[in-house]
């Protein structure tokens, strides 16, 4: 039986090569293939006696299935090796930083006129426009603005030639709109005005937001329901505010809306110079002159007009405290909206 | 209008918080801009007699005064020389502290013991008087610490009055303001002249007005032997926390009457004028006059004027001149009171840019009914504070027409606020601030409006009142009655958001440049005479050279900003601009306004990315976002060479839409780029959105999905430079139906240039059979290759 021994420790020191599975299948068929080391035996088989083949055989026969089972052994703890080598070579550090969309940033100017817009449409205003470059009939005299009224020194005009100025507000927009159709009317119009001024808190030109409805049985007090919905879909259901006379020549009676302080929610601070309320937008009820000088009899239609400093709100909105910010255009300062 | 409590408290009784007052008077419409409290700076001073003075010989120019200081007599050295026995003075004792000055100490010099300081005016904070001791009135009380006395005290309110409240430009007006709100009436002030007048005015001098249009009335009066003094402490205290400054005693009562009653007025120097007469006129001829602040002016025809026998002694309402000014040496005034045509004052001041706080009044108007009463009151406080003797009599020229009532109606009232208030209350509201209901019926009522109200004129400036005065927080909150109105389509601005969306998705940044330019902006971009950017709209009165015309073009505004940010190390850059651009119309007053799209593209994508590496951008970039939007909206723009004079040739096109240019992309040539300080390339774009905004695409209609499937066919051929690509493309085409499109997958140069095109076939009705194709594709190379300068490569 010294052979079989033999034959066994000859096995084993092919199985110990194997170091792939590459090398697992030249041994596989170096041992097990047609012309391998097993088929060979069993030609030699072929030649013994009855007994001997039965001895012999079964030794072969045993020593056979113990290589298959080795190999197979083998193959398995290759596979696993091989895999486990796969997925080392694969591995990516998921600490590396991703690589995000490059997207832009809308101006926030932009931004909050579109929020505005947004609002007013959807009470069932419609948006529309007017030339920046306007005639001082539309931005001042039908507006009830005659050019000795005192009011003309609230606004820098800045003047192009005789009769032309660059509009000083919005409002311009409501006697275009009012001479074009009959009531009822109800429109927003956003857009840049200019003002000769350039400070801290000004600039030559911002934006404003012009609102205006005009139909019969319009009210003071829908004024106010339609103001503070508007307000509170800007900046929020529990903000307090309140409405207080003020002053326009194309608005009787007229009212300025302040909101509760959101820098020190009331107390008293600088930005709302110690009074708790920011003042965040005029309007009133178009004065009956200006439904005159359109055509509109003040006796049939009443309305109310609002102006929205865009600037204004956006300042309040995001906290920015110097207007010149929005006109720099300082990429560190667009990205942040 | 800063208002004094302390003065306001002689029209009426505050009895509630001053904070309180000024939340009441803002929701009135009077806002409240700031609260001033006002109290002294100085401890430990208290109010002394003199009961004796004494020169010292040891010391040049001091005394040695004796001073009951209520529980003990102090002797004090002072070297001021408008004490007399029987003042009273402020005495800082020692420990006393004195603003901006070491603690008061004993002090012995010459052996003459000092106790203490007797103070001036300056030297306790109260003002910038030091001229000598300040002398006390004679009410305050010896021993008391002198900050607790009366009016030392004081809150401001800045009150800001709108334009059509001149009413409120006085103490009283804000007073009737504040007794309407507390329930009270403002009491007038009482005063009576004196007695013992002499002689009568008429004697003195002549009045006469010749444009009653322009001056409906006129009062003069007289008062004779004044002594031009400083004024008491009281009342320069009142002129200087409204914030004017006193003079002296003629010039403060003059404004003092002003700061209390609303009317402006100006004392003459009686003997300065000539012939003695007044005579009120509008000027005849342009002519210079030299007013009291040394300032020559330059009057036109149609200013109105006070003049006496000889020319101008004022410009009515704006102030007076130099030949007639009080002086230390005058004696008789001539006071003036007169109401001038807010216009008038208006239109003259404006013209001048001279305004004065009686200008200020006079063009909102002020009380018509007060012009006399005011005169009097003025004369009055002269005759107290400086002598004299009143000259009996006025002169007088009054052409005050009556007011017409004004019918209002309860219901309009109830109507227009959307409130249900009742008669009485509404009624009561009016009377509260001094208007008088004339008659009152059962539906409605008439009111008539006093002159010192000149913003009341019809029934909504009635609402007004009833609305401030009811309280605009007692309004109901309500929403429209009205049904919904018929929305007005807006494709203009629908398309511009959607522009700005689609660029923020393509990683653009927004900017907002004010719509202004300078000359030199236009001329950096070599732009000639002849093209449209150089017909621009010019600002008469521009803040700066840098912002003087509307622009004509986009392109140097965000230029600029990129210069910006490279200067604040952000050389990468994808920004955008949508806005307006002016071009005059020839016979038109208004310009033409067009809508443009500006792109910029600086610098790279990324600076890095440890996966890649990134390329600078190039002229594809560009024109890539440009055919984006295209597409976006369902036009097709088309790129030809352009001769724009800022752009880099070669590397820029001109865009059109239809045959018409709508606008250029490329490289901004280097030249320009130098004058705004930028070293690295930048790439632009600018388009008129207008032709865009109207042809543009915004309803899309479903296409369905092939059934069939594509064949995909590719295409090499060697294409000579001189032919462009989109020339090939374009014949491709042409050659079938079946073409969906026609793209290009990989271009090189060696000997020649190589094109590769992919072909896209798509039949919607059946599956295209290989002999098809085939035959198209056979016909593509056949008529392609024919193309001169073409050929196949195999
Ligand atoms: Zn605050």
């Amino acid at each position: 039986m010294n052979e079989i021994e033999e034959l066994r420790l000859k096995i084993d020191g092919k199985l110990v090569s194997i170091n792939s599975l590459e090398s697992l299948t030249s041994v596989k068929a170096e041992l097990l293939g047609r012309k391998g080391l097993f088929a060979n035996l069993i030609d030699r088989i072929k030649l013994l006696s009855k007994e001997e083949k039965k001895i012999y055989g079964q030794s072969i026969n045993a020593l056979k299935v113990y290589t298959e089972n080795r190999l197979n052994e083998i193959k398995i703890g290759l596979e696993q090796k091989q895999k486990e080598m796969a997925d080392k070579a694969s591995w990516i550090d998921i600490t590396l930083p991703g690589k995000a969309p490059l997207v832009g940033k809308i101006h926030p100017i932009t931004k909050v006129i579109s929020e505005i817009i947004e609002i007013f449409v959807s009470l069932g205003f419609s948006v529309v426009e007017g030339p920046e470059i306007e005639l001082d009939y539309y931005n001042f005299e039908a507006l009830n603005i005659p050019s000795d009224h005192p009011a003309r020194d609230l606004q820098d005009t800045f003047y192009i030639k005789e009769g032309v100025v660059l509009r000083t507000h919005t409002s311009p927009v409501e006697i275009r709109v009012m001479e074009s159709q009959l009531p009822p009317v109800r429109i927003i119009s956003p857009g840049a005005v200019y003002r000769c001024d350039n400070d801290i808190s000004h600039t030559p030109m911002f934006h404003q937001v012009e609102g205006l409805m005009v139909d019969k049985g319009i009210r003071f007090s829908d004024l106010k329901g339609i103001l503070t919905i508007f307000i509170h879909e800007m900046f929020g259901e529990d903000i307090a505010l309140r409405f207080r006379p003020s002053y326009f020549p194309f608005t009787e009676p007229s009212a300025e809306v302040d909101i509760c302080c959101v820098i020190c929610g009331g107390k008293g601070c600088r930005v709302c110079k110690d009074t708790g309320w920011l003042e965040i937008l005029g309007s009133g009820m178009t004065n009956p002159q200006v439904f005159r000088n359109v055509g509109y009899d003040p006796e049939e239609v009443t309305g109310f007009a609002f102006g929205l400093g865009v600037e204004r709100i956006a300042m309040l909105k995001y906290g920015i405290d110097d207007i010149r910010q929005f006109y720099y255009n300082d990429l560190r300062f667009i990205s942040q909206f | 209008m800063k208002v004094p409590l302390e003065w306001l408290r002689e029209f009426v009784v505050i009895d509630i918080e001053p904070y309180e007052l000024a939340d009441k008077l803002t929701m009135r419409g009077l806002e409240i801009e700031s609260i001033e409290k006002i109290s002294p700076q100085f401890k430990g001073v208290v109010v002394g007699r003199i009961k004796q003075i004494e020169r010292v010989t040891e010391l040049d120019n001091i005394s040695l005064c004796i001073i009951d200081t209520g529980n003990k007599d102090v002797s004090v050295l002072c070297g001021a020389k408008n004490i007399k026995k029987g003042d009273k003075v402020p005495i800082a004792l020692p420990g006393a502290e004195l603003p901006g000055m070491p603690v008061i100490e004993e002090k012995t010099i010459k052996g003459y013991n000092s106790v203490g300081m007797l103070c001036s005016e300056r030297e306790l904070g109260l003002s910038d008087d030091h001229s000598g001791i300040f002398i006390l009135p004679d009410d305050f009380t010896v021993g008391k610490e002198l900050r607790e006395e009366p009016g030392l005290d004081d809150i401001v309110l800045d009150i800001n009055v709108t334009p059509n409240r001149g009413d409120c430009l006085s103490i009283f007006g804000i007073a009737r303001e504040v007794a309407s709100i507390l329930n009270q009436k403002a009491k007038i002030p009482i005063f009576e002249l004196p007695k013992d007048r002499k002689g009568k005015i008429e004697d003195f001098i002549s009045l006469k007005v010749f444009d009653l249009e322009a001056c409906p009335r006129y009062v003069l009066r007289m008062i004779e032997n004044v002594d031009i003094v400083p004024s008491p402490y009281w009342m320069r205290r009142r002129i200087q926390r409204c914030g004017m400054r006193p003079i002296n005693s003629i010039v403060d009562v003059t404004n003092y009457v002003m700061l209390e009653l609303g009317q402006p007025l100006h004392a003459f120097d009686y003997e300065r004028l000539k012939q003695r007469r007044i005579e009120v006129k509008l000027a005849e001829r342009p002519i210079t006059f030299c007013t009291l602040d040394g300032e020559d002016r330059a009057l036109e025809k149609g200013d109105l004027l006070i003049c006496d026998g000889e020319g101008p002694v004022a410009i009515a309402g704006i102030m007076g001149g130099e030949n007639s000014e009080i002086t230390n040496a005058t004696r008789i005034i001539a006071l003036e009171s007169a109401y001038f045509n807010p216009l008038f004052i208006r239109r003259t001041a404006r013209r001048l840019g001279l305004k004065s706080e009686a200008s200020l009044r006079f063009e909102k108007g002020i009380d018509l009914e007060n012009v006399d009463f005011s005169a009097q009151r003025a004369i009055a406080l002269m005759h107290e504070i400086a002598g004299g003797v009143v000259i009996d009599g006025s002169l007088e020229i009054n052409d005050a027409k009556k007011r017409e009532g004004i019918f209002v109606s309860f219901g309009k009232i109830n109507e227009v606020l959307g409130t249900n208030i009742d008669h009485s209350t509404i009624l009561n509201a009016l009377r509260s601030i001094d208007l008088h209901i004339v008659r009152e019926e059962e539906k409605g009522f008439v009111v008539s409006v006093p002159w010192f109200r000149h913003d009341i004129n019809e029934y909504m400036d009635i609402v007004e009142e009833v609305a401030r005065i009811y309280g605009y927080d007692n309004i109901p909150v309500t929403t429209p009655r009205s049904p919904v109105v018929q929305f007005r389509k807006n494709k203009k601005n629908k398309i511009v958001s959607k522009v700005k969306e689609f660029l923020v998705s393509s990683g653009f940044f927004e900017v907002i440049n004010f719509a202004f330019l300078s000359v030199k902006d236009i001329e950096n971009f070599f732009i000639s005479d002849g093209d449209e950017r150089f017909s621009y709209v010019q600002i008469l009165n521009p803040i700066s050279k840098e912002y003087g015309i509307m622009r004509t073009f986009m392109a140097p505004n965000v230029i600029k900003n990129i210069a910006y940010n490279i200067n604040r190390g952000i050389k990468n850059a994808k920004l955008f601009e949508i806005g307006k651009v002016f071009h005059p119309i020839k016979n038109e007053k208004l310009p033409r306004e067009d809508i443009h799209l500006f792109l910029a593209l600086t610098g790279k994508e990324r600076d890095y990315y440890w996966k890649e590496q990134y390329k600078n951008f190039d002229f594809f970039d560009i024109k890539g976002v440009v055919e984006g939007i295209g597409e976006r909206f369902g036009l097709n723009f088309v790129f030809q060479k352009t001769k724009e004079p800022f752009l880099e040739e070669k590397y820029s096109s001109d865009v059109f839409l239809e045959d018409v240019k709508i606008g250029w992309i490329g490289e901004i040539k280097k030249d320009v780029l130098t004058l705004y300080e930028i070293e690295q390339k930048v790439y632009g774009g600018e388009v008129n959105l207008m032709p865009f905004i109207e042809k543009a695409i915004l309803d899309f209609k479903y296409r369905s999905i092939p059934r069939y499937p594509q064949v995909v066919r590719d295409f090499s051929f060697f294409v000579d430079e001189s032919i462009p690509a989109s020339t090939v493309i374009d014949k491709i085409k042409e050659m079938s139906p079946l073409i969906i499109s026609v793209d290009i997958f990989d271009m090189f140069r060696k000997e020649k240039r190589s094109i590769s095109f992919r072909v896209v076939f798509q039949s919607f009705e059946e599956t295209l059979r290989d002999e098809t194709v085939n035959e198209i594709q056979e016909k593509i190379i056949k008529e392609i290759t024919k193309i001169d300068g073409i050929s196949l490569r195999v």
